[in-house]
């Protein structure tokens, strides 16, 4: 009896120390892991911001999507549990069961993976049914980006993906987590950092099932910036079917339009024809829709607008007209023959026309677009100087617009065509620059590359009296809580080295073009729209041979003549007679643009004044 | 008469088993388990416990054989037509209440046991293995289920009321010689599922996403309880279910979490003195056979809270035992309270001579007392 007390006493003292133990010594350890249990910190995503045209237009919205998202770890331990559940998962996603565990033989153990596609509504009911069920299985909403009529706006704004491994490494600095998204291309990826909100993060209880009981502590996400840009978006849907309908009728395929205003710089519409349905990234697209899209031979992808370099052709012939007035070689007045063709250095540089137009001064040069003419002055100025006005113009700039990939197009001189000359002697012949370099330079081919977008600041110099603006996307950028944070400010990026009574020289011959009796007034006369304005239109070749010798159609266009307020230009892939590809588009433009005038250039967006 | 029998009764042993019920209750409650009828189970123990007091055990000795052959039958019932759950059978439906014959057999084990031994002077070798005999057909159907925790619970009240009904060390070392023998060969006697469930059970290692975890969120719980404890109701891991089992086997680390090492020391300081009142009553017995009653249920409350308090805080191997008066359940609520109230049926009709004190005057063998 007595034996049998002392036995209670000493095991309920022996329970009693290495409670001691536990609730003591160990007791930080243990309560630690307690709270490795109990409480996860989960990352409250920003909304992105969002995109608007100049009149508080949404180009993009935030959807949401709901997604499966297993933690593996808190997935049934039980090996035939664990078979069971993921077999109901996959059953209710439609995926394959390998699929799930392929997923899960990568995924960190202890945060949540998004497994499947986006689920449907019905998924989502069925889901919400079972998942008390499934261990380790939540259901979580994403914001995905849907475009507002992606073929139209897509080269502009771009879209968003998820972060490749090489992002990641350049970002995870920058907070990023590896299932967020990144803007890839457009203003989405120009605009990045502003569009990009601050994730905010919350302190969660969980119970054992991985469901949250309630929240501890917050850090509440900032949502990113919204961002008014200059498009106008029915302007920009006017011009992509202006261009389009100018394609189809002359079986082209691609083509690029960009209008600009400009006294600001601010660009109105830009379009890349073909376009293609940003919506495919942004929820998921297949194999096969993306190997179409990179293998199209128009390929869509490729925003021509920014990135397709091309020969400027008749186009560059103002730089020409400018330069050989401003240097003294010609005046206003001054009269060039204009024949069917001239040699130099025992080659033959022929005129568009097969006979002879007469002596014309530059004026009348740029209204016919003699090539003969130009030949001369382009000689008369040299090389070096050309290239200097080129640049002075704007040509070989890459224009800092707000997305990625612009090119800046070339300017050759003499020293570009030595460096870029492929003969083991750099001084050889082949590698010096001739004559006819200089020749064909005057008039917009021989290396000479420009983008529409440059043409389009181009047009907005000879229209505004010289002045290269710098090109904007971005009107406005405006926090969550519609706070200005900047508006755009006119930036003058060059001045055109001539004096405004040569400049009028030049812009005269451009009014003289789409004026009676030259056949372009055609056009404006048919589409009943003023030909109050300059333009030109180019021709340029573009490599082939024997007797395939492609061309791309130009034509770059200002209004009114005496106090401009629209510049743009149109651009046909493989054009074959820019008067009759190129500058109809042009004037279909001017139509819409003429009509709403006064609303276009309305900037401040109404809904949020 | 009425005074005197007031002043007979044991007070302290059912202010006792009243503060664990209690403590019992809240913690069932916190574990977010059916209190409510816990609570019914606990006024239907009371009723128990009264009845067991009023009630003459001495008339239970002579109804002994017939208790035992109950118990068999209705360990063999369990056998043939009891509910599996969780992959053991041990549920009999009774009048459309579950009823888990293991844990009553507890108690008429001890009584079976007690009448067995009381007819005897001294413990033979041929009386020692006639008793063993009559345990083991028992513990054999209790083994089987599979319910190991109970199967322990059984031997040790035979072994613990052998050991105080005056068996010699030498028998009882012979039982644990042969243990150590048949053990390692009892897995090639079973069938291939129960071997399976008896490895898990003595091995959790053999299955350490499931016992093992279980063994490690016990000891999370309990750690997380600390020096005074989370407060109740505000312990995460019992309330969250990261505590297996947390209301029954593992309702301990769900106390000790919300109460903290004061709370679990007093706790444990209730069992200790309620066990030693039972010893005091076994020696206060007024016969052998009550004291060996009495002896009886000091072993088996004894194993169980060792046995659970030692597996929560992972020191003993995982059996599923309840914990007396605090885990969640009918059957062991009930059986634990008509138990107490037994002892105090006996303390009641104990001599009125012999005072309390006495019974720790020398040293006082059941045997004397016959």
């Amino acid at each position: 009896m007595v034996a049998a007390a002392v036995l209670v006493v000493l095991l309920v003292g022996v329970l009693s120390l290495k409670l001691a133990q536990l609730q003591v010594y160990d007791s930080a350890t243990l309560a630690g892991l307690a709270r490795a249990n109990t409480v996860h910190r989960v990352v409250l995503e920003a909304d992105r911001g969002i995109i608007y045209d100049r009149h508080a237009v949404p180009l993009v919205q935030n959807t949401p999507v709901w997604n499966l998202e297993i933690v593996p770890a808190d997935l049934p331990a039980d090996a035939r549990g664990r078979a069971a559940e993921l077999a109901a998962i996959a059953a209710l996603t439609g995926q394959p069961e390998d699929g799930l565990h392929a997923v899960l033989g990568v995924a960190d153990p202890f945060t949540p993976a998004r497994v499947g596609p986006d689920l449907t509504d019905a998924q989502v009911l069925a889901f919400n049914e079972r998942l008390p069920a499934l261990a380790g299985v939540s259901l979580a909403h994403h914001a995905v980006r849907t475009y507002a009529d992606p073929m139209t706006f897509g080269h502009v704004v771009g879209y968003v993906g998820p972060l490749d491994d090489e992002d990641l490494k350049r970002l995870r600095p920058r907070g990023y987590q590896p299932d967020e998204v990144v803007g890839k291309v457009g203003v989405e990826a120009g605009l990045e950092s502003i569009l990009r909100g601050t994730n905010g993060w919350a302190d969660v209880e969980v119970d054992a099932r991985g469901q949250i009981v309630k929240t501890i502590a917050m850090q509440p996400p900032v949502a990113g910036h919204a961002v008014y840009l200059t498009i106008d978006a029915s302007l920009q849907s006017a011009t992509a079917q202006a261009l389009a309908a100018g394609l189809q009728r002359d079986h082209k395929t691609a083509g690029a339009s960009v209008v600009i205003d400009p006294q600001s710089g601010e660009v109105l519409s830009l379009v890349s024809l073909p376009g293609y349905d940003t919506n495919l990234f942004t929820h998921g697209i297949s194999h096969a829709a993306y190997n179409r899209l990179v293998t199209d031979p128009d390929r869509p992808l490729l925003n021509r607008a920014i990135a397709g370099q091309y020969a400027p052709g008749s186009t560059f012939k103002m730089v020409t007209a400018t330069a050989g007035l401003q240097e003294g070689k010609i005046t206003a007045q001054t009269l060039l023959g204009c024949p069917s063709y001239l040699s130099y250095g025992g080659w033959v540089y022929h005129n568009w026309a097969s006979y002879n137009l007469g002596y014309m001064n530059v004026a009348k040069a740029l209204a016919v677009s003699c090539d003969t003419f130009f030949y001369q002055v382009a000689a008369m100025v040299g090389d070096v100087t050309l290239a200097r006005y080129a640049r002075a113009f704007g040509f070989g700039q890459a224009k800092a617009i707000e997305m990625p990939g612009v090119q800046p197009g070339l300017v050759p001189d003499r020293i570009w065509k030595q460096l870029q000359c492929d003969a083991p002697d750099l001084n050889s012949d082949s590698c010096r620059w001739t004559l006819g370099d200089t020749i064909t330079f005057g008039i917009g081919q021989s290396a000479l590359l420009t983008t529409p977008l440059n043409q389009a600041v181009y047009a907005a110099a000879l229209a505004n009296g010289g002045q290269v603006l710098q090109p904007t996307l971005v009107y406005q950028v405006r926090d969550a809580g519609g706070e200005v944070i900047s508006t755009h400010q006119r930036q003058v990026v060059d001045s055109v080295p001539a004096s405004p009574a040569n400049l009028e020289a030049v812009r005269e011959g451009m009014r003289q073009e789409i004026n009676r009796p030259y056949n372009m007034n055609y056009w404006f006369r048919s589409a009943g729209v003023p030909a109050d304005g300059g333009g030109k239109t180019g021709t340029a070749q573009w490599g082939g041979s024997g007797l395939d010798l492609p061309t791309h159609a130009w034509f770059v266009f200002f209004a009114p003549y005496s106090q401009p307020d629209v510049a743009l230009s149109v651009f046909v892939e493989r054009g074959e007679l820019s008067e009759v590809e190129a500058a109809p588009i042009g004037v279909q433009i001017m139509k819409f643009f003429n009509g709403s005038r006064a609303a276009i250039h309305t900037a401040t967006p109404k809904a949020l004044a | 008469m009425r005074a005197a029998v007031w002043n007979r009764l044991d007070h302290l042993q059912p202010l006792l088993a009243g503060m664990l019920v209690a403590l019992g209750l809240m913690t069932v409650y916190s574990a977010r388990a059916d209190w409510m009828r816990q609570l019914v189970w606990v006024i239907l123990g009371a009723a128990a416990y009264a009845a067991a007091t009023a009630f003459d055990y001495r008339r239970l000795r002579a109804l002994a054989p017939w208790l035992y052959l109950a118990m068999l039958a209705m360990l063999i019932s369990v056998r043939l037509l009891g509910r599996t759950t969780l992959g053991a059978q041990r549920w009999l439906s009774v009048g459309g209440f579950p009823l888990q014959p293991s844990e009553l057999s507890k108690l008429m084990l001890v009584l079976v046991l007690a009448a067995y031994l009381s007819r005897l002077d001294r413990i033979s070798w041929r009386a020692f293995i006639a008793a063993i005999g009559l345990v083991a057909p028992v513990a054999a159907l209790i083994l089987l289920q599979p319910d190991l925790g109970t199967t322990i619970v059984v031997v040790a009240v035979a072994m613990g009321m052998l050991f105080l009904g005056g068996a010699r060390v030498v028998q009882l070392g012979s039982v644990a010689a042969c243990a150590v023998v048949v053990i390692p060969l009892l897995p090639h006697l079973l069938h291939g599922y129960q071997r399976r469930r008896l490895e898990i059970f003595l091995n959790p290692n053999s299955d350490p996403l499931g016992a093992g975890y279980n063994l490690l969120q016990a000891r999370i719980a309990v750690g997380a309880g600390g020096l005074f404890g989370q407060g109740w109701l505000h312990g995460l891991q019992g309330a969250l279910g990261f505590v297996p089992e947390r209301a029954t086997d593992f309702v301990f680390a769900v106390f000790a979490e919300q109460f903290g090492l004061l709370g679990s020391l007093l706790l444990l300081a209730i069992f200790g003195t309620l066990l030693i009142r039972l010893l005091r009553s076994a020696a206060a017995a007024p016969d052998r056979f009550g004291a060996l009653v009495a002896a009886g249920v000091f072993v088996m409350i004894f194993a169980q809270v060792v046995e659970n308090v030692g597996m929560n805080i992972g020191l003993l191997p995982i059996a599923g035992i309840p914990l007396p008066l605090i885990s969640y359940g009918g059957s062991a609520t009930v059986t634990t309270l008509a138990a107490l109230g037994l002892v105090q049926s006996v303390t009641l009709r104990r001599p009125l001579l012999l005072r309390p004190q006495a019974g720790w005057s020398g040293n006082i063998t059941v045997r004397a007392q016959a």
